[in-house]
C-alpha cells in the first residue's frame, strides 16, 4: 500500500509536510530552522550549540525550570541537532501529548527568554563537549574529515571551535537567533500518529504570521585538502577517507548509492571482506554515502593499531580504485535487497519517517515515496553503476587520520 | 499481538509474539552465557565466540555466510554481555524463513582454527578501540572494581593477553558446555507465521542434545572500593559510580527504573539540574541494571578535572538528600511519563521487541505484553522508591575516576 503524504504550505512560505503511520501510538516530530552551522556569520563557529541550550532556559513566561518540568511530565523524548544546513528541534512521544508538546516548542522557537545570566552554562556546556570530543577520537576524526572535505563553510564542525565559542557574547548570540530563526523558511515535519488538520492550524495561528527574514544561500568552495593528521598518543590509529559522489538531487544519485552498498553495504560487500575478514586489519570498517544539497561524499571509518595503519589505508584505496571492476549481478542484487530493506524497516519508526520526509523535502523540495525510491532502486543494474563508477572515477580522496602514528599520503 | 510458545524435547524454548500488522519480523537467538560463566582461563571467549559463530559451519565458508545474510536484506548482528549473547535479524517478512534457517545452522559451529586465528586479530582491534573510549572504559573498570572478586566482574572483552593464550580447542569445549539447547530461547517478533517457523526450528534443532548447564547466582553488594586512574592522552574527568541494585527476578526492578530516572536521566533529574543545568558537568546520567541474581545503579559523569571534587561533593549530598527525605510525587509522574513514552517507543519496532521479549524468557520464563510493562510502571508508588532508597543506598557507592595526566 503506498503511502501518503501530507503537505501543507502556510502563507509565508513555512513548509508541514507529514506521514500517518497506523500501526503506531507514537508521533515524533521535528522543526528544521535554517540555522545550522554553515549559515552562522563567519567568527561564530558553534553558536548553534549554545542556541541549541539557551534557548530551553526559559520561554514565555516559563522559567528554566518550570518550562523543563513541562517538558518533562509530558514524557518528550528531545531530540534537538546542530547540522550543516539547519538547528533542529523536536520529539518522539506518545500521541496524546502532541498538542501541549507543540505549544512548548512554540514557545521555545518564537518566544525563548535569553537571559544574560544563563548565556554562560550555555556556553560553558558547548565548550566542555568540544573538550570532550578529544576523548572521542573516532567521532572527532569524521568532524575534522568533513570539515576538510567540504571546506569552509558548508563543512564547519557543528561541534563548534574553542576560539570563536569563547569569543561569543550573549548580544552576538541573540543577533543570530533573530538572524536565523527564519519561519518561512523552515521545515516541519511529522510522522505516526497525529491529525494534520488540527497541526496545520496550530502552526499556522502562532507561526504563519512570522515574516522573512534575508538570509543568503550555503555557498559550496570546493577544498583541496589531501591529508591532515592530529596527533594522539591512543591505542589505534584512526582513519577517515571521504571522495566526491552524486548529490541527492542528481540524476546517477541512485548509481552512487548502489556504488556505495557495492563497496561496504553489507558484511559481504567488498570493505569488510577485504578488510576484516581476509586481512584482520580492522574491527571497525565501513563507508557510507554522506549528501548535502551543495555537495556529497562517500565517507569511510577505519580503527586500527599504528603497525596496520598504512595497510589498512592502502587496502581501502585499493578497493574504492577497484570499485567499477568486475561488479558482478549478485553483488547489485545483494545491494538491492539491503537497500529496499533498509528502507522499509526504518519507515517502521516515527523518528526515523519524520527525519526522512524532513530530509528529503529540504534535499529535493518533495518527499518520495517509499514505491518511488524501490523503483529507482530496481532500474539500477549492473551496467549502469559501473557506467556511473566510469564516467565519475574517484579523482581526489580526503584523509584524516587521529592517533599516535600518521600515515604516508600524497604530500604526506 | 499473539503469545505462541513451544518446547522442544531436547529443551530448546521457542517463543513468539505475532504482530500481523507489522512491516518487517525479528528473529532472535538467546544463549544464556556470558563473560560470568567463564574462567580465568578463558576471559573473553563468550565474547570470541560470537564473532566465530559468523565463521561458518562444515558446510558454509565465512563469505558465504556474509552473502547469505545480505541476499536477505537483513539487519543482523549480535552482542554479548556478562550473561548473555544474543544473535539477531530483522527482516521483510518473505525472508524470515531463510534467515532463521541462516541462524539455526550457525548455532552448530565449524570453529576451525585458521578462522580463529585470523578472528584474533579483529578482537584484538575491539580491545584496542575500546580503549580510545573512555566513556566505555570507565564503566568496564567501574563494574570490574564494583564486583571485585563476583563473576559478574569479569570483562567481556577480555584483554589481549587472554585473547592471545586462548586456544581454539578451549573454545570448543567452552561451546558445547553452554551452547545447549536447553540453554537456549529462539524468539520471534513481528509479522510471520508461527506455525511455520515452528516447523522449520522443530526440524532442525532437534537434534541438539540437552546437558546439564550451571551458573552460580550469589548477590552481592559491591566492594565500596574507590580508584582513581591517571591517564595520559585523556581531556576530561570520568567517573563511573557504582552501588547495589536489583535483580531481574525482583519485583522491584520497575521502581529501580524509575529511581535511575528521578536520578539521572538526561532531562529533568535530580543530576541533571544540579549538575549540567549549571555546567559543572557536561553529562551526568545513571542506569539501574538488573542482572540474573544480583543488579547495580551505574552513574556516569563526565567533567573537567578540575570539577571532579565538586561534582562529587553534590553527588553525595543529592544521594544524602534522597535517602533522608526521598523522592517527591512529581518526580515520579515525570519519571513514570517519560519512561512510558520509552516503552512504547521502544516497542514500535520489532527489534525492539524482541529484546524485551527474550530476556523476559530467559529470566523469568514468563512472557510479557508490553501493557503488562505499563501497568507495572503505572503501579509503582512513592513508597515503592522510597523504600528502594533506604534499602539499597546509592550514596554507598564504589567509585572508579580515570583522570587526564597533568
Amino acid at each position: 500500500m503506498a503511502e501518503k503524504i501530507d503537505r501543507h504550505i502556510l502563507k509565508n512560505g513555512m513548509a508541514i509536510i507529514g506521514e500517518p503511520m497506523e500501526s503506531v501510538q507514537s508521533v515524533a516530530f521535528g522543526f528544521m530552522l535554517p540555522a545550522g552551522a554553515a549559515r552562522l556569520p563567519a567568527g561564530c563557529c558553534g553558536a548553534a550549540n549554545i542556541i541549541e541550550d539557551w534557548v530551553f532556559r526559559g520561554a514565555a513566561d516559563m522559567d528554566s525550570r518550570t518550562l523543563g518540568d513541562k517538558f518533562d511530565s509530558l514524557g518528550l523524548h528531545r531530540i534537538s541537532s546542530v547540522g550543516t544546513s539547519h538547528l533542529t528541534f523536536g520529539s518522539a512521544l506518545q500521541a496524546e501529548n502532541l498538542d501541549d508538546a507543540l505549544d512548548l516548542y512554540t514557545a521555545v522557537i518564537l518566544q525563548p527568554q535569553l537571559k544574560d545570566e544563563l548565556f554562560e552554562p550555555a556556553r560553558q556546556l558547548a565548550v566542555d563537549g568540544l573538550l570532550s570530543l578529544d576523548d572521542d577520537p573516532r567521532h572527532k576524526v569524521m568532524l575534522k574529515l568533513k570539515e576538510q572535505f567540504y571546506g569552509e563553510p558548508l563543512g564547519r564542525s557543528t561541534e563548534g571551535e574553542k576560539e570563536q565559542l569563547q569569543s561569543l557574547t550573549a548580544e552576538k548570540t541573540k543577533q543570530i537567533i533573530r538572524d536565523n530563526f527564519n519561519i518561512p523558511r523552515t521545515i516541519f515535519a511529522i510522522a505516526g500518529k497525529y491529525d494534520f488538520d488540527a497541526v496545520c492550524k496550530k502552526l499556522e495561528q502562532f507561526f504563519g504570521n512570522m515574516p522573512n527574514l534575508e538570509q543568503a544561500n550555503i555557498e559550496y568552495r570546493e577544498s583541496n585538502i589531501d591529508y591532515t593528521h592530529i596527533e594522539n598518543k591512543g591505542e589505534q590509529v584512526h582513519i577517515g577517507i571521504m571522495t566526491a559522489t552524486a548529490k541527492p538531487q542528481d540524476d546517477d544519485y541512485y548509481d552512487a548509492r548502489m556504488a556505495v552498498s557495492v563497496l561496504s553495504g553489507g558484511m559481504s560487500a567488498r570493505l569488510f571482506t577485504e578488510v576484516r575478514e581476509k586481512r584482520g586489519l580492522c574491527y571497525a570498517i565501513g563507508a557510507n554515502y554522506h549528501g548535502l544539497k551543495q555537495a556529497a561524499g562517500i565517507i569511510c571509518y577505519a580503527g586500527t593499531i599504528p603497525q596496520t595503519a598504512q595497510t589498512t589505508l592502502d587496502v581501502i584505496i585499493e578497493q574504492f580504485e577497484n570499485l567499477s571492476k568486475e561488479i558482478t549481478e549478485e553483488e547489485i542484487e545483494r545491494a538491492k535487497t539491503g537497500l529496499k530493506s533498509a528502507l522499509i524497516l526504518s519507515s517502521e519508526s516515527s523518528s526515523s519517517r519524520a527525519g526522512q520526509i524532513a530530509g528529503d523535502y529540504y534535499l529535493l523540495g518533495r518527499v518520495r515515496s517509499l514505491d518511488e525510491i524501490k523503483q529507482k532502486i530496481d532500474q539500477t543494474s549492473v551496467e549502469s553503476v559501473t557506467q556511473y563508477l566510469k564516467n565519475n572515477p574517484f579523482k581526489h580522496y580526503t584523509v584524516v587520520t587521529i592517533g599516535p602514528k600518521r600515515v604516508n599520503w600524497l604530500n604526506s | 499481538m499473539e503469545f505462541k510458545k513451544k518446547i522442544l524435547d531436547n529443551g530448546l524454548t521457542i517463543i513468539g509474539e505475532v504482530n500481523k500488522s507489522a512491516k518487517s519480523a525479528a528473529v532472535g537467538f538467546f544463549v544464556r552465557t556470558g563473560s560470568r560463566d567463564e574462567t580465568a582461563q578463558i576471559s573473553g571467549v563468550s565474547h570470541f565466540l560470537e564473532h566465530m559463530l559468523f565463521k561458518g559451519t562444515e558446510k558454509l565458508d565465512p563469505l558465504q555466510v556474509n552473502q547469505a545474510f545480505d541476499k536477505t536484506g537483513a539487519q543482523f548482528n549480535a552482542f554479548t554481555s556478562e550473561e548473555n549473547t544474543v544473535y539477531y535479524a530483522a527482516v521483510l517478512p518473505e525472508y524470515l524463513a531463510e534467515v532463521t534457517n541462516l541462524w539455526i545452522e550457525l548455532m552448530r559451529p565449524a570453529l576451525r582454527d585458521e578462522d580463529f586465528n585470523m578472528e584474533k586479530n579483529v578482537i584484538k582491534e575491539e580491545i584496542a578501540m575500546y580503549k580510545d573510549m573512555p566513556h566505555f572504559d570507565v564503566l568496564d573498570k567501574g563494574r570490574s572494581l564494583y564486583f571485585d572478586n563476583h563473576p559478574c566482574g569479569q570483562s567481556v572483552l577480555g584483554s589481549v593477553e587472554s585473547i592471545d593464550a586462548l586456544t581454539a580447542q578451549q573454545m570448543r569445549e567452552y561451546f558445547n558446555n553452554r551452547y545447549a539447547p536447553n540453554n537456549m530461547v529462539l524468539a520471534f517478533v513481528g509479522n510471520f507465521d508461527w506455525e511455520n517457523v515452528c516447523a522449520l526450528a522443530e526440524k532442525s534443532c532437534r537434534s541438539w542434545q540437552a546437558q546439564p548447564v550451571e551458573r552460580k547466582t550469589q548477590p552481592f553488594g559491591g566492594s565500596k572500593k574507590t580508584e582513581r586512574i591517571t591517564k595520559q592522552n585523556l581531556a576530561c574527568e570520568h567517573i563511573c559510580l557504582v552501588s547495589p541494585g536489583v535483580s531481574m527476578q525482583d519485583e522491584r526492578r520497575f521502581a529501580a527504573s524509575m529511581l535511575a530516572a528521578i536520578i539521572g536521566d538526561d532531562n529533568g533529574s535530580r543530576f541533571f539540574w544540579e549538575l549540567v543545568d549549571n555546567a559543572l558537568a557536561e553529562t551526568a546520567s545513571m542506569q539501574c541494571e538488573a542482572m540474573d541474581g544480583t543488579g547495580a545503579f551505574y552513574s556516569y559523569i563526565r567533567c573537567t578535572a578540575d570539577n571532579s571534587e565538586k561534582v562529587l561533593g553534590i553527588v553525595r549530598s543529592i544521594f544524602e538528600n534522597l535517602y533522608q527525605k526521598g523522592v517527591t510525587e512529581q518526580e515520579l509522574q515525570k519519571a513514570r511519563n517519560k519512561i512510558l513514552s520509552a516503552l512504547v517507543i521502544k516497542n514500535e519496532l520489532p527489534m525492539g521487541r524482541l529484546v524485551s521479549l527474550g530476556f523476559n524468557w530467559i529470566y523469568l520464563q514468563e512472557y510479557q505484553a508490553v501493557n503488562d510493562d505499563v501497568q507495572n510502571i503505572k503501579s509503582v508508588t512513592l513508597d515503592d522508591v522510597n523504600n528502594l532508597i533506604k534499602q539499597m543506598n546509592p550514596g554507598n557507592f564504589t567509585k572508579l575516576s580515570l583522570t587526564p595526566a597533568l
